[in-house]
């Protein structure tokens, strides 16, 4: 008895939508096996994981963590839709927390602007940063052929070092007792003194961006050249795309967004800037939504919220169940596994031969 | 000076020979064309379990079960990327943030008590709660350690760095002097060529990413034990990816990952230094960066074709094999 692979020809969207809800079905599935041998009580870690959901407070906590995952996902849904592999997301945001940070204490110091103006053009910069960050490793790919995956993965570790860098040095608040923080932001540049919560603000602006990404994508030439690209490389060029153009815009839009995103943990989340905890964070779990998402902006930001949701159950467990955080990573990893094994099935079908 | 210097080299070694054990099964993988971006979660599980296992069982039991793990986790990462032709990139973040995720599961207090207890019904109190394992004992080399500079620098560290230098040397001669090495390097180079001459290129990746697997737990484990015998989740801090900097530095040949895994453990040996001293407070963090950057720019000048050619880069790295 042998097993063997067969390729499938064209599949529908609603085919492909049910393998991924089975999938992701499938991934609690295999989570909860895992705590189950572990001692932990599957039902109740999944319990509370539902129960972020279903109250306005939590949701709305889960909306907010979920923003500087969405827009970083957002992001990649144009750069791996180019199958330009961006796992620098994680350096992005930084770069944009450094952006939006540089612009809030300039002006703290030595007033640039009337004060109306500071949250836009962190904004702005913010963007471009994120972009810049991005459009480098795009630019060695174009030009020198480099591939990217391992440049847009050690340029996450200048940037965290590089904030470091700030927040233990110049940019470290001269009266905060010597922790390694930013001063406090004025109101004016914080994002949820706009509508009085920063989800409010950014959640619409997320579906905004989803829909003028699709846009984009789906309905200009630019955004045809990106899905050829993404395609078939060598189709691309004999089709006469022009591949460094392509690129370097993809990636700008790809890096600016996860400098957006960066903005929303300083000016909306935080409020200051403070040294990133963790190495494996926010880039590696937008991947994991772009990939849920199925590229396509829309589902990203959902995808997020959710996403955003096990950052919030991951401090209930800790505080109810007494779980450490890595409990909510383990859901992370087999939603992963899970959904690219859905992508495996969607693309062949095992047969048996006997 | 002399004192600081002396420190620093030792110091780099200590630390470096974490990059070199997960750098060493890196090139295996690599050269035999598959991209395991799964290390971090690897190294990560090396360090819980080595932490786990010694305060059950001791030091022997505990790089034994680490080297197994490991290699079983080689073997699925083969699964998912060589069998099912999954992308390697995505595989590997996944295994990544599967490795971060148990390994701290398994190193909390509750889980790894019992753990410890089914193991050992006779472990003390004491050491299940403890946050700390029996570090591995140094074994100073008679002789060569007296040697200056080189003799504390080399041989005054404990059996890990010793077994890592000889894995170096080892898998050195097996990539370039023999037949099976030959056919490793093949399947990294042109698969269906290699397949085409019946050497079997699903066998050949499988066990390369067994060795990777089991290689990057190891460097995990000799971090935990033989390096900060403290347990902090997420402690590898981004060794495993260091570790993949490392391979291309040192352009997928396990001699000259020595030399950049000591460079990059004296980066960190130095920077830790300096911040003690207290002085240049602001240039550790650019000193921390260099690594990165170095591997960047090496990146860019492998571009050049005749570059490429010359050093023999691994050319099908990163794609999955069909026969179709």
């Amino acid at each position: 008895m042998m097993l063997k692979l067969e390729k499938r020809g064209q599949f529908s969207r609603k085919f492909s939508a049910a393998v991924t809800v089975i999938f992701v079905a499938a991934s609690f599935l295999v989570a909860g096996l895992i705590f189950e041998i572990l001692g932990v009580r599957a039902v109740d870690v999944i319990a509370r994981l539902f129960e972020v959901y279903l109250s306005e407070r939590t949701l709305l906590e889960a909306a907010l963590r979920g923003l500087p995952l969405g827009f970083a996902a957002l992001g990649l849904t144009v750069a791996f839709k180019m199958n330009f592999w961006n796992i620098g997301a994680e350096g992005q945001i930084y770069l944009g927390m450094v952006a939006a940070t540089g612009v809030v204490l300039l002006h703290a110091y030595y007033g640039l602007v009337p004060d109306f103006l500071v949250l836009p053009l962190m904004v702005v910069l913010s963007f471009l940063a994120g972009g810049l960050y991005c459009a480098l490793p795009a630019f060695l790919k174009a030009k020198l052929g480099v591939n990217e995956i391992l440049p847009t993965l050690m340029l996450n570790y200048v940037a965290y070092h590089f904030v470091n860098y700030l927040i233990h040095g110049p940019w470290r608040d001269p009266k905060g007792f010597g922790f390694p923080l930013s001063i406090v932001f004025p109101p004016y540049a914080r994002l949820d003194t706009v509508l009085g919560h920063t989800a409010y603000i950014g959640v619409p602006a997320a579906f905004i961006i989803a829909g003028l990404l699709y846009g984009f994508i789906m309905y200009t030439p630019a955004g045809f050249e990106m899905r050829v690209l993404g395609q078939n490389y060598e189709a691309a060029r004999y089709a006469g795309v022009r591949i460094g153009r392509t690129l370097l815009l993809g990636s700008l839009i790809a890096g600016g967004l996860a400098g957006l995103g960066g903005l929303t943990i300083v000016a909306g989340i935080l409020g200051r800037m403070r040294p990133p905890s963790a190495y494996v964070g926010y880039g590696y779990t937008a991947i994991i939504i772009a990939f849920l998402a199925a590229l396509n902006p829309w589902l990203a930001v959902p995808a997020a919220v959710f996403f955003g949701g096990l950052l919030v159950a991951g401090d209930v467990i800790q505080a109810t169940l007494n779980l450490p955080f890595p409990a909510i990573q383990i859901l992370q990893a087999t939603i992963f596994l899970m959904i690219i094994l859905g992508e495996f099935f969607k693309r062949y079908r095992l047969r048996v031969v006997i | 000076m002399i004192e600081l210097v002396e420190s620093v080299l030792v110091g780099a070694v200590a630390s470096g020979t974490v990059f070199l054990l997960a750098s060493l099964g890196e090139t295996v993988a690599e050269r035999a064309g598959v991209l395991n971006l799964g290390m971090e979660g690897m190294m990560i599980m090396g360090a819980s379990l080595s932490y786990i296992f010694t305060n059950a069982l001791g030091h022997g039991w505990a790089i034994t079960a680490v080297l197994l793990v490991g290699a079983i986790l080689g073997l699925l990462h083969a699964l998912f990327t060589v069998s099912l032709r999954l992308n390697q990139v995505v595989v590997g973040l996944a295994f990544t943030v599967l490795g971060l995720g148990l390994s701290g599961l398994l190193a909390s207090n509750e889980i790894r008590g019992r753990i410890i207890l089914a193991l050992n019904p006779e472990a003390s109190p004491a050491v299940i709660a403890s946050q700390e394992a029996a570090k591995l004992p140094p074994i100073p080399i008679p002789g060569l350690v007296n040697i200056p500079i080189i003799g504390p620098m080399i041989f005054s560290h404990n059996i890990l760095v010793y077994i890592s230098l000889i894995l170096a040397g080892g898998l050195w001669f097996i990539l370039f002097k023999t037949s099976f090495g030959l056919s490793l390097r093949s399947v990294g180079e042109n698969p269906s060529m290699a397949d085409a001459l019946g050497v079997n290129v699903f066998l050949i990746r499988y066990i390369a990413m067994a060795i990777c697997g089991a290689l990057g737990s190891l460097a995990g484990a000799y971090l935990f034990i033989g390096y900060q015998p403290f347990w902090v989740e997420g402690m590898t801090q981004g060794r495993g990816f260091i570790s993949l900097a490392l391979v291309i530095l040192a352009t997928w040949n396990p001699l000259r990952a020595i030399l950049g895994a000591y460079l990059f453990g004296g980066v960190e040996a130095l920077q830790f230094r300096l911040q003690l001293v207290g002085v240049a407070a602001q240039l550790p963090y650019f000193l921390l960066m260099l690594p990165y950057i170095v591997t960047i720019v090496t990146l860019t000048l492998l571009s050049a074709e005749s570059v490429r050619k010359r050093i023999g880069v691994p050319a099908a790295l990163g794609v999955p094999y069909s026969r179709e």
